[in-house]
């Protein structure tokens, strides 16, 4: 039986699982720009046949990086009752604004049409698709590396005073404590727990009730975060760290061949689900 | 020998809004010569660690002057200097973590310096060996534990040659195996050479320095080596601090054979009392 | 053994992130037994699994294998009335003034009891109560601000909070980590008192084997998910070669002791008080003296 705090148990991002495969080998700037691109190619793409495609590129990428797939589905889990939620409301609100195809139902203000659902059912895949792919990303890729990779991407903006070191790293340390967090809501919901509060009880339309049990853990986690901000700054700025200051390189990262035919496929799989008429 | 760190006339405090201010230091003024092992001992709330915080320019006094090798913390041309001199390592070992693979963090604070990448190599490849976490070069660091976690924030300061280093109560968070590895290591970069200063309200590790300042109410009470300072038994309590056990049980012993020294600080010494007692009764 | 354990645990598993990369084995067969009254240490390395182990005491873990039996409930059977098993237990998690967020002394202790239903007079009884357990005096205390206190009385703040459930067991995971030594003296002296006059049953994690010498009857030594060792703080801390063989410190006095026993001094190493330590070895430096005159006369 598993326990009912085991929040960080279903947080697959930001835990990088090092296990040495081709993925992981891979210079992280050739993976980050492919994961924008797909992602943005995914947001593109609204047919049935590129979204499953999609789906399957994902799953393979999870395979290839030596990641159970069975933890890439304990992160989604969690965001299920969202997706329903949220296609729910797609599908019975939005029809009027997506109609076209065949009409399944028209009743007062509610209209299902075959492109209505095909929207609904493609926004769901897509999500968990990004779900997946943030996750492989993360997971393969330790936050140093992203760090140096989106600072190296970024890059060309600095010409335009855009603050790119500042950001990746801001970027990378929310996400290197994204774990870290979820182990201290654990701490915090199991401790307030202990104490007789209780979460979840009641229905969800009781949003006030809800909103409200939710005190004991927020207001403690956000004291929490912000004296852990707080040593972390000190901790930089005795190590020298200057905001907007110069800094030289630890890991420095080759692209070789391979990665550049990576990046090759990937491109060319990007432009085709942006591109190329499926037809269904 | 010219003072690595001088305070003179330090005072400083903490606004609570426009009208309250909390004084926390009030005039304090000492010197620290390269080499020495210092500890800072008081109460929580008697200052000592707002003091840490202004002996690399983290903070700055509202009155008095902080001297580094010379340089005023309160000129911001100085800090990158002034922090290269002075390392801190701070209580909570996840807190001071920004990489997620050990050599990488060790290595940020010479990222940040501007160090070139080869000589970056060989000083993380020193760091790491020196605090002994060479095996664990690759791993994520909040899968160690606390005190080998300490030890690679050490690292981490120690890779940037500082000349001093500033424990902020860098061992209150790990248990008794975690407190003695960070121990041995303070000793053995005193023995190096470097200049340790610790801040603790752990009695048996201001035992090991070679000086101890206590600090009550912001200000200094007490200067002088350990075994002076566990003189004063009473006023160490009247503190709220103890005196080590083997000192206590000195004291005790003391009272039955007014002969048995009553300024042992450390195991050792306390053993040897014992023998050498045993053995100067019989002549 | 005399009366019916309070806390009975047998071959206790439990494996975290189970069929994740990220997998860890936390407990693998853990037996623990504790009678009502009882005041209990458990000491052991971190990962050993004793935060595991008490997170079972008051059901926010469940036993994956193995049984957990607490005051009669068997929580490894489905239905389990949680909510009273929490009040009966009060677990204090380690820095628990981390778990304060109400804005006044008061209602923070509070919380607990109204969560438990009570009526607004009996839960301002009990919040009396508990702070005077803490040594916060209510009138003075119970208005004050929550974030403007010192490490120590939040602390007490946090434990009053757990009390005001009226526990029969209280547990508590590292109560004294990162206190000054006179804030650990204060709540040390309170966890006595509830063990000894309020009749708590007391059961404490622990790194420092002083409080643990001081405070425990019993004494469980973990390691590896395991329950190695268990016995009188005499038992424990006379046993050098197992105290050896899992690493576990001695009081200081003990190590002490144990330093002039392998000098060949007569002294017993059961003293864990300085006093009491003190006195063995006076009672050995009269001893040597007597010895040596003896000798010196022949």
């Amino acid at each position: 039986m598993s326990s009912e705090f085991e929040i960080s148990r279903s947080i697959t991002i930001g835990q990088y699982v090092p296990t040495d495969s081709y993925i992981h080998r891979l210079d992280p700037r050739v993976k980050l720009l492919l994961f924008v691109v797909i992602v943005v190619a995914i947001a593109f793409n609204t047919s049935y046949i590129g979204n499953a495609i999609g789906l399957f590129l994902s799953l393979y990428l999870f395979w290839a990086s030596k990641i159970p797939i069975s933890y890439g589905l304990s992160g989604v889990k969690p965001a299920i009752p969202f997706i329903i939620i949220l296609a729910l409301l797609q599908l019975l609100f939005q029809g009027q604004l997506f109609s076209g195809g065949k009409v399944y139902v028209d009743y007062g203000f509610i209209l299902i049409t075959s492109e209505s659902i095909r929207l609904v059912v493609v926004s769901a895949v897509r999500f968990i698709e990004i779900i997946f792919l943030s996750s492989v990303l993360t997971l393969s890729t330790s936050t140093t590396q992203l760090t140096h990779s989106i600072q190296s991407l970024l890059s060309p903006l600095k010409k335009i005073n855009f603050p790119v070191h500042e950001i990746s790293l801001i970027t990378t340390i929310s996400i290197r404590f994204v774990p870290t967090f979820a182990i201290e809501m654990e701490k915090m919901m199991k401790a307030q727990a202990s104490r007789g509060a209780d979460f979840g009880t009641g229905g969800w339309w009781r949003i006030i009730q809800r909103t409200k049990e939710t005190f004991p853990i927020i207001i403690p986690l956000f004291n929490i975060a912000l004296s852990r901000a707080e040593d972390l700054i000190l901790a930089m700025e005795s190590r020298c760290y200057t905001p907007g200051g110069n800094r030289s390189s630890y890991s420095v990262y080759k692209t070789l061949a391979k990665d550049y035919l990576v990046l090759l496929v990937g491109l060319l799989f990007a432009y085709l689900l942006i591109f190329y008429p499926f037809p269904f | 020998m010219e003072p690595i760190i001088r305070l003179e006339n330090v005072s400083f405090s903490y606004k609570i809004n426009e009208k309250t201010k909390v004084s926390v230091l009030k005039n304090i003024s000492f010197s620290i010569i390269p080499g020495e092992y210092v500890a800072i001992i008081g109460h929580n709330g008697s200052g000592k660690s707002t003091l840490s915080k202004h002996l690399n320019g983290i903070l700055t006094p509202d009155n008095g002057d902080v001297w580094v090798h010379g340089n005023n913390t309160k000129d911001t041309n100085n800090k990158r200097s002034i922090r290269q001199t002075v390392g801190t390592v701070f209580q909570h070992p996840d807190n001071q973590i920004v990489a997620t693979i050990v050599e990488e963090d060790v290595a940020f604070g010479l990222e940040n310096i501007e160090v070139p990448r080869e000589e970056m190599k060989k000083r993380v490849d020193e760091a790491l060996n020196v605090v002994k976490m060479s095996q664990f070069r690759h791993r994520p660091p909040h899968h160690l534990s606390g005190g080998q976690k300490q030890r690679v924030a050490i690292a981490g300061v120690l890779a940037m040659h500082p000349d001093c280093i500033v424990f902020d109560e860098a061992t209150s968070m790990l248990d008794s195996f975690g407190r003695k590895e960070v121990l041995q290591v303070m000793r053995k970069m005193n023995n190096m050479g470097m200049t340790i200063i610790t801040v603790t309200h752990h009695m048996s590790e201001a035992a090991e320095a070679d000086r101890i300042i206590v600090i009550e109410d912001g200000q200094i009470v007490m200067d002088a080596p350990p075994r002076e300072i566990f003189k004063h038994k009473q006023e160490l309590k009247n503190l709220q601090l103890e005196v080590p056990s083997v000192s206590q049980m000195a004291e005790g012993i003391h009272q039955q054979f007014p002969d048995f020294s009553t300024e042992l600080i450390q195991e050792d010494e306390f053993i040897d009392e014992v023998m050498k007692f045993s053995k100067v009764e019989v002549i | 053994m005399g009366a019916r354990p309070i806390i009975q645990v047998e071959n206790l598993s439990h494996t975290y992130m189970k069929g994740t990369p990220l997998e860890h084995v936390a407990l693998k067969g853990a037996n623990l037994y504790v009678e009502e009254g009882e005041c209990i240490a458990i000491i052991g390395h971190t990962g050993s699994g004793k935060s595991t182990l008490i997170q079972h005491f008051n059901g926010l873990m469940r036993p994956e294998s193995g049984k957990v039996i607490i005051d009669g409930v068997d929580l490894s059977k489905k239905k389990v009335d949680v909510k009273t098993l929490r009040q009966k237990v009060g677990l204090v998690f380690q820095n628990p003034e981390d778990q304060i967020f109400e804005k006044i002394i008061g209602d923070d202790i509070a919380y607990g009891p109204f969560k438990l239903g009570l009526p607004l007079k009996e839960v301002r009884e009990r919040v009396k109560w508990a702070m005077s357990v803490v040594g916060l005096d209510f009138e003075q205390m119970k208005d004050r601000q929550t974030f403007a206190l010192s490490g120590g009385q939040k602390r007490k703040v946090a434990l009053a909070g757990i009390l005001a459930l009226k526990p029969k067991i209280l547990v508590l995971d590292e109560p004294t980590a990162g206190l000054d030594p006179k804030s650990r003296n204060e709540l040390l002296e309170k966890i006595k008192r509830l063990n000894r006059e309020e009749k708590l049953t007391v059961i404490f994690v622990s790194h420092n084997m002083e409080e643990v010498a001081m405070l425990a009857d019993r004494i469980y030594v973990m390691a590896g998910g395991k329950d190695v060792l268990c016995g009188t703080p005499k038992e424990i801390f006379t046993d050098k070669e197992k105290l050896q063989l899992h690493h576990i410190g001695t009081p200081e006095t003990v190590q002490v002791l144990y330093r002039l026993t392998d000098l060949g001094y007569k002294v017993s190493v059961d003293a864990f008080s300085i006093s009491e330590a003190t006195e063995e070895i006076i009672k050995v430096l009269h001893g040597t003296k007597e010895d040596l005159e003896d000798v010196q006369r022949v």
